[in-house]
């Protein structure tokens, strides 16, 4: 099992604001870090617009940490296609790939925000059908790059599964699925692989939200707030407020997926995670994406987390 | 007077190839380093490639970039990610080419170009914005994809208050538009070509082969300085010129002599 860190958008939360300056100063930190701590690799986030400062540009960001490093491996997870020119994104990954040589990888969604496709031009309905003309194009441009660019499909449905499939597209999971809900899609997803005639690729790479610890009790609470804001803005841009729905309503609503998407943690000592990493490794995710930094972090704990997963890793992947 | 390295096609360079020529132009006292894209020739990543290179030299980077090609979002994204991460080191410049505008399918049309510069110019403002043009519209304000808001900001903006950016500028409306939106002006050094004149803080830019002498730049300048971008093919060409010409460039009535030594 290989282990990824992620994802990073780099964010000044209000909770613990910072310069964005100091922010992707502290990111290219993390990412010789993790290349001295063994890791497979690192990856990156995309939105838009957010207040925030959500990174919307990973491709950039790949760039830099490529440059700061020598071996390890950087990732997007995700890069919203629909809202990209498929051809400047093939365009740039066949240069960073060659500059990085080999090092970037390429994980692609639908995205799901309203008002960052509309800042784009693009009606949110489309994004399908956007999806269906655009990845085969993608995935053909990555193939001939040289070094070949891999690309993961980003998914949390089984349809988003069957488009993958018929393209012969490994898969990136969304952390929020349950193994259930995982073991499903992949039924699906070989099911799809089957009917187009591919051998579907073996192994596929999933997200999980992870923090290593041996003291969980402090290390939660000092966790808690970061991880409900990380929830809260997602939450909020995946069940948006309707029409006729009042604040306090709507605000309850948030507040029961918050609570049940925090249950996704995987907390504890590296044994206990290494444990828990391993079932999703029987279900055929041999890449794992540990998140450990939700919204801003102290860098001291985020370190030790990452220190702690160092363990897990070694455990994982003597 | 200000002097950069380039620009380096990153057609087929290796990473190595960019490391050394970064090592020279440091070495060889060049204010910065250039990289070309060519999407033209499916070689892109420009700013991706500047955020790279500026993890390499401590100089700044600039990167040349086919402009008008797709949304003008993703391009001042691009650039203000590559800003902050180079810790505000980024020089842009735009150009618009025929071959690159055919791959991509994009338009060629003036009022596209009028509409990408203004919504790129407005987007590293830091305002609050929309925009409606012939070609865009920004937000898009699409029924399906309420609610959204009437107006966006980029975010996060770029490290440095106003990111230099030029343009290379083929027709007159095109110099015209740079100038009302801000940019510099860049242009080749051709014998007897004068410096584009100066808007705003930018100076404007000569692009020079690596043979250009002193005496020529000095002549090509204006009052208001000059940003002398010079080719090199080689690290031994990255040397050569920038032995040759910082000094004279830096420092009028520069004595001869201390390049004879």
């Amino acid at each position: 099992m290989r282990l990824g860190l992620g994802i990073f958008g780099m964010q000044s939360v209000p909770q613990r604001p910072d310069h964005h300056v100091k922010l992707y100063r502290d990111v290219l930190e993390d990412a010789e870090l993790a290349e001295a701590l063994g890791f497979d690799s690192i990856w990156l986030s995309e939105h838009h617009f957010w207040f925030d400062g959500y990174c919307p540009a990973d491709i950039a960001v790949a760039g830099a940490i490529l440059g700061r490093t020598t071996r390890l491996g950087v990732g997007t997870a995700v890069m919203l296609l629909p809202m990209h020119s498929v051809q400047k994104v093939a365009d740039d990954a066949a240069t960073m790939s060659r500059l990085g040589e080999g090092r970037l990888t390429l994980g692609v969604a639908l995205g799901y925000r309203d008002a960052e496709f509309d800042g784009f031009g693009v009606r949110r309905k489309d994004r399908g059908k956007l999806m269906d003309v655009m990845l085969p194009r993608l995935a053909e441009s990555c193939a001939a790059a040289d070094p070949p660019v891999p690309v993961y499909v980003g998914v949390a449905t089984a349809i988003a599964a069957q488009r993958a499939a018929r393209l012969g597209l490994p898969l990136f999971a969304d952390s929020t699925m349950t193994p259930q809900e995982l073991r499903e899609m992949l039924d699906a997803y070989n099911a799809a692989a089957a009917s187009a005639g591919l051998t579907p690729p073996l192994t596929h790479a999933l997200q999980r939200d992870v923090f290593v610890t041996d003291d969980r009790e402090s290390d939660w609470a000092m966790l808690l707030p970061e991880l409900r804001y990380m929830r809260r803005q997602y939450g909020g841009w995946s069940l948006p407020q309707e029409p006729d729905e009042t604040i306090p309503s709507y605000l309850q609503r948030l507040e029961s997926d918050i609570e049940a998407k925090l249950k996704n943690l995987i907390m504890g000592d590296a044994a206990y995670v290494a444990a828990r990493l391993r079932e999703f490794e029987s279900l055929g995710f041999d890449l794992i994406v540990c998140r450990s930094q939700f919204g801003n972090l102290p860098r001291e704990s985020l370190h030790r987390a990452f220190e702690g997963l160092s363990r897990v890793r070694e455990a994982v992947s003597p | 007077m200000r002097i950069g390295l380039g620009p380096i096609a990153l057609k087929n360079a290796p990473r190595i190839q960019l490391e050394s020529f970064g090592r020279e132009a440091v070495a060889s006292s060049f204010d910065a380093m250039w990289l070309s894209e060519s999407r033209a020739e499916g070689v892109g990543g420009g700013l991706a490639a500047a955020a790279l290179l500026a993890q390499v030299v401590p100089i700044r980077v600039g990167a040349v970039i086919d402009a008008g090609l797709y949304h003008p979002l993703h391009l001042a994204e691009d650039i203000a990610i590559a800003d902050l991460t180079s810790q505000g080191r980024i020089e842009v410049l735009l150009r618009f080419s025929p071959e690159a505008t055919s791959r991509y399918g994009a338009s060629t049309a003036r009022d596209w170009c009028d509409d990408f510069l203004n919504v790129l110019a407005l987007a590293l403002s830091g305002a609050h914005f929309q925009w409606n043009g012939k070609h865009l519209k920004v937000p898009a304000r699409i029924e399906a994809n309420q609610p959204a808001p009437e107006r966006l900001a980029l975010n996060p903006a770029t490290a440095q208050p106003a990111v230099p950016i030029w343009i290379q500028a083929s027709d007159m409306w095109m110099v015209d538009l740079a100038r009302e939106q801000g940019f510099g002006l860049a242009r080749n050094f051709e014998p007897g070509t004068r410096v584009p004149a100066a808007n705003g803080r930018w100076t404007g830019m000569l692009l020079c082969p690596n043979d250009v002498q002193p005496a020529e730049a000095l002549a090509a300048a204006t009052d208001k300085g000059a940003y002398f971008v010079v080719a090199a093919e080689t690290p031994a060409q990255v040397s050569s010129a920038g032995r040759r010409l910082a000094g004279p460039l830096r420092m009028p009535g520069f004595p001869a002599w201390i390049n004879q030594q």
